[in-house]
């Protein structure tokens, strides 16, 4: 389980202090998909990199199962927006990249990626280099590279938003289909209402200038959702849920006239 | 299984044929120029390559060769491990720029060869005088590519590495190592010209040895043929000392995007 509280970060802007986030509470259950969704400036990828351990808050403290978090650690993996590949090293080599980091022999960290090549759907293309693959392959390079290491929590920031469409639908589904087998605890930041609902258990709404919960939002949309994403997104509960959020985003935005 | 990636060697480069067509231009340019104005010091270019030929059978000139090529050999090595080992001390270590900055770039602008007389004074008329200055020609550029190098590594990979808790040896090993090839390449083939330059010059102007000591005795005796053929050599050395190394840049940084290549030679 993880337990955010309190969490509270400024950064130093050139028109003075920017608060990013402002008294932050949030639980995340074991085993739940939980995705972020916010206008941007909301500071929903601050709070990522904060439970990540990539950034300290200036108050408050995120908890995993009970162990207060200061830096990065073995239990928690990430997905990058920009996939964040070594372009000099092999895509085996990249997915088993935080084995290696961790020390394990070289054998048993290959035989560990190859595995979850196949897992998503990569086999065959195991001694390329990453610019010969697509973007949305080289995000499924992401995600193996993150599974290898075995998380307990996986982090994902916006990990599809830099691909098109449908590549980003399939993704959608091939996530789903992954998360369904692995059960791994998920927090997933994204801009994308539809993405927010199809994949997660709860969305967290979060709202900007100063980055805050608006809302939390349960998604009772029955799983195993990977194969009936269409018949899921043309359901009535889908658009309930969606048609919410968006309220809820509107009343959010800024006006575009000067007041 | 798919095709590997292909490994760019010596005939993977499109500037192939513009180059060559150059050199033949400016060589039937020589040799029509040379015929018409018929003087002693620009011989045609036939007779340049028929005294090249002589003295490359003849033997005369083999010596000499190996003697440069030796210097040349060591002298780069030296500046490539040298260099590189400054380069990435410096790049790594903002308290080991700040002690060293002052001196890269004071004997960046100070005229190597005012050294000439210290390194004669500490060597004597040797090897050893003409390796130290090849050293000082080549080594500046290493190090100063390879610092800045050594900031190539993309933020979002050191977060990446950062994100699995890596130790710093890792990150250097895995991600600023290989991100900064491409740079520290470039400075090597930059310093592998100036090497060649550090040797002549050496060779001229310390110890009347190798090709450099063949030049100064033809120049003696106004043989304009001769020192031009020698002439030539260098040049073809030079080329072939940067097409080597940049052989090797091509074969360690393969995987580069072709557009991403750093220019240069």
């Amino acid at each position: 389980m993880i337990e955010v509280s309190g969490i509270t970060k400024r950064f130093a802007g050139r028109h003075g202090e920017v608060q990013a986030l402002q008294g932050v509470d949030l639980t995340v259950r074991d085993n739940e998909f939980l995705t972020v969704l916010g206008p941007s400036g909301c500071g929903k990828t601050t709070l990522l990199r904060i439970i990540a351990g990539l950034e300290r808050a200036d108050a408050g403290q995120v908890l995993i199962d009970g162990r207060v978090i200061r830096s990065p650690g073995p239990e928690r993996a990430m997905v990058f927006q920009g996939f964040a590949l070594l372009p000099w090293a092999t895509i085996l080599s990249n997915v088993a990249f935080g084995l290696e980091v961790r020390g394990v022999p070289r054998r048993e960290r290959e035989a560990k990626a190859r595995e979850l090549i196949v897992f998503v759907g990569l086999s065959g293309f195991e001694d390329m280099l990453p610019h010969e693959l697509s973007g949305g392959m080289q995000q499924r390079v992401g995600l193996a590279r993150a599974l290898a290491v075995e998380p307990q929590v996986l982090l994902m920031d916006e990990p599809f938003s830099a691909l098109d469409e449908q590549t980003r639908r399939l993704l959608q589904e091939e996530l789903l289909g992954i998360w369904e087998k692995t059960r791994t605890t998920v927090i997933f930041i994204t801009h994308s209402m539809e993405e927010a609902v199809l994949l997660g258990d709860r969305v967290v709404l979060m709202s900007a200038r100063p980055g805050r919960i608006a809302e939390i939002v349960d998604v009772p949309l029955e799983r195993p959702r990977s194969v009936s994403v269409d018949s899921i997104e043309t359901s009535r509960e889908f658009a309930e849920i969606t048609n919410h959020l968006w309220r809820s985003l509107r009343t959010m935005q800024e006006p575009v006239m000067p007041e | 299984m798919r095709p590997r990636v292909p490994v760019p060697g010596f005939r993977v480069r499109l500037a192939f044929w513009p180059t060559l067509l150059t050199v033949v231009v400016t060589a039937g340019l020589w040799e029509l120029a040379a015929r018409l104005a018929n003087v002693s010091f620009i011989p045609p270019l036939g007779d340049i390559l028929g005294r090249l030929w002589e003295l490359t059978v003849q033997g005369q000139i083999l010596d000499d060769l190996a003697q440069s090529l030796t210097n040349l050999a060591i002298g780069f090595g030296i500046s490539v491990v040298l260099g590189t080992a400054i380069g990435v001390a410096m790049g790594l270590s903002k308290k080991v720029e700040a002690a060293l900055d002052i001196y890269v770039y004071a004997l960046l602008t100070t005229p190597t060869l005012i050294f000439a007389p210290v390194f004669f004074a500490i060597w004597g008329l040797g090897s050893g005088s003409i390796i130290a200055l090849i050293v000082l020609y080549a080594i500046l550029y290493i190090v100063i590519n390879t610092a800045a190098a050594m900031d190539s590594a993309p933020t979002q990979l050191l977060e990446m590495a950062r994100s699995f808790d890596a130790p710093r040896r890792t990150v250097f090993w895995r991600i600023r190592l290989p991100a900064a090839m491409p740079l520290v390449m470039a400075g090597y083939r930059v310093a592998v010209a100036r090497a060649v330059r550090g040797m002549i010059n050496g060779e001229m102007f310390i110890a009347a040895t190798g090709l450099g000591a063949l030049v100064i005795q033809a120049g003696a005796r106004f043989d304009a043929t001769t020192v031009l053929a020698i002439l030539i050599l260098i040049i073809v050395i030079a080329y072939l000392a940067i097409e080597i190394v940049g052989f090797l840049d091509r074969r360690l940084t393969a995987w580069l995007p072709s557009n991403e290549r750093v220019g240069g030679f």
